[in-house]
């Protein structure tokens, strides 16, 4: 009976935390703020981006090149290869306010900025 | 010597002057160049691989690296000791680094006063690093990271004889950038106690504490130079428990991003001041007279 009890207690702690954490996933998500960047002729457009400033970012990559490319940001701390024709998302943390730089990795001659204000 | 007592060394005017100079002519050429032409870099191996930059990578990379350490001469005799590391490199999300890998050390040791002569090398142990960004990089402001390196080896580090060894590497890796992607400064803080035992003779502790402070600059896109200085103090005993030696080391850096996955950094280092507990000259028992570190990276 005790088991029992301990078991029960256990799986509501359990259904408890998971509840707390989708809470708090749906929560961060809705603060989350989204940028969209397309690259096409080895070109991002826009080549400045703007976002604001202590939000979680996702930032959504269209590829409309017949090539690969990998989005790729030292500053951001991120990288993503998205596929010819395809369209991938980069998660970013709350940034500071500050220029972040961002470019192809497979063409590193294609480049921008991402501002955050 | 006290580190108080090595920096008045440096702190001779010529020496002063030089620096200041150096930096001038690094900031005047920043200036004179195109500065479209330099980009953001990872600050990690910048300084060269001895001091450590705090950069932690990019999500989701992996990387193989390679990275060897030699020490060069002792008092007496031929000396050259060396350690391979095999890393795998692992960055899981924005904000913690994680490298493991084997390692494998090659002794050159004859008529070197208390060490048995050795010309082998073999397998010795693993490490681990497990890397935490402490303070985000942004601009005018120090990027902080602290890395912890648990160490296990089987055959000594000086001497090549067998042992457990066991050490526990912590360092503070900070830096900032002087000119924008450009000039940069680093700092490392580091301390790694260690415990060894050796068949037939026990176990005993030891100590390393260390300060370094390094300059890098991006000389030509992707090709960065500076200078790196060191200064180490060795303790018997896990609690500093007696001092035996110190040394202060200085010495040329170079990194090279060969390709948008491959990179390269090294080191020289020259002992240049220090003293042993109760014995004149240079600690070189503890320290050896050079040391140099060569690092690829391959990322996969």
């Amino acid at each position: 009976m005790r088991t029992n009890f301990a078991f029960g207690t256990s799986c509501a702690a359990a259904l408890a935390l998971a509840a707390a954490i989708c809470g708090l996933a749906t929560a961060v998500h809705a603060q989350q703020a989204t940028v969209s960047i397309t690259v096409k002729g080895h070109h991002f457009q826009p080549a400045q981006a703007h976002a604001p400033a202590n939000k979680p970012l996702a930032i959504r990559v269209k590829n409309l090149d017949s090539t690969a490319m990998e989005f790729e940001s030292v500053s951001l701390r991120v990288e993503k290869v998205v596929a010819a024709g395809s369209e991938g998302v980069v998660n970013v943390r709350a940034l500071a306010p500050g220029r972040y730089e961002f470019f192809d990795d497979f063409h590193q001659e294609t480049r921008g900025i991402l501002v955050v204000e | 010597m006290s580190i108080f007592s090595a920096c008045r060394r440096l702190s001779r005017p010529s020496i002063r002057l030089g620096v200041t100079a150096m930096i001038a002519a690094f900031a005047t050429a920043a200036r004179a160049q195109d500065e479209s032409a330099f980009h953001e870099l990872e600050t990690k191996y910048i300084f060269g691989d001895f001091t450590i930059g705090s950069s932690t990578g990019i999500e989701g990379e992996r990387a193989f690296e390679p990275e060897t350490e030699a020490d060069f001469r002792k008092r007496a005799g031929r000396y050259g000791v060396g350690t391979t590391e095999l890393e795998l490199e692992y960055t899981p999300n924005q904000y913690v680094q994680i490298e493991l890998g084997p390692t494998v050390s090659y002794y050159n040791i004859n008529n070197v006063p208390g060490l048995a002569n050795q010309n082998f090398g073999g397998p010795n142990g693993v490490e681990g690093t497990f890397r935490f960004l402490l303070l985000e990089p942004g601009p005018g402001r120090f990027a902080a990271t602290l890395a912890i390196e648990p160490e296990f080896h089987t055959l000594d580090e000086t001497s090549g004889q067998r042992v457990s060894n066991f050490g526990l590497e912590n360092r503070l890796e900070a830096d900032t950038e002087l000119i924008k992607n450009r000039l940069y400064y680093a700092f490392n803080l580091f301390y790694e106690p260690e415990t060894t035992s050796v068949p037939l003779a026990g176990s005993f502790n030891e100590t390393t504490v260390g300060v370094s402070s390094a300059l890098a600059f991006q000389i030509v896109p992707k090709v960065v130079v500076g200078a790196d200085v060191w200064y180490f103090r060795h303790y018997d005993g896990i609690a500093f428990n007696s001092f035996t030696g110190d040394a202060l080391y200085v010495g040329p850096t170079f990194f090279w991003q060969i390709a948008p996955k491959v990179l390269v950094s090294a080191s020289w280092q020259a002992n240049v001041a220090g003293r042993e507990a109760g014995i004149p000259g240079l600690d070189l028992d503890d320290f050896s007279r050079q040391r140099a570190k060569l690092l690829l990276e391959f990322e996969f």
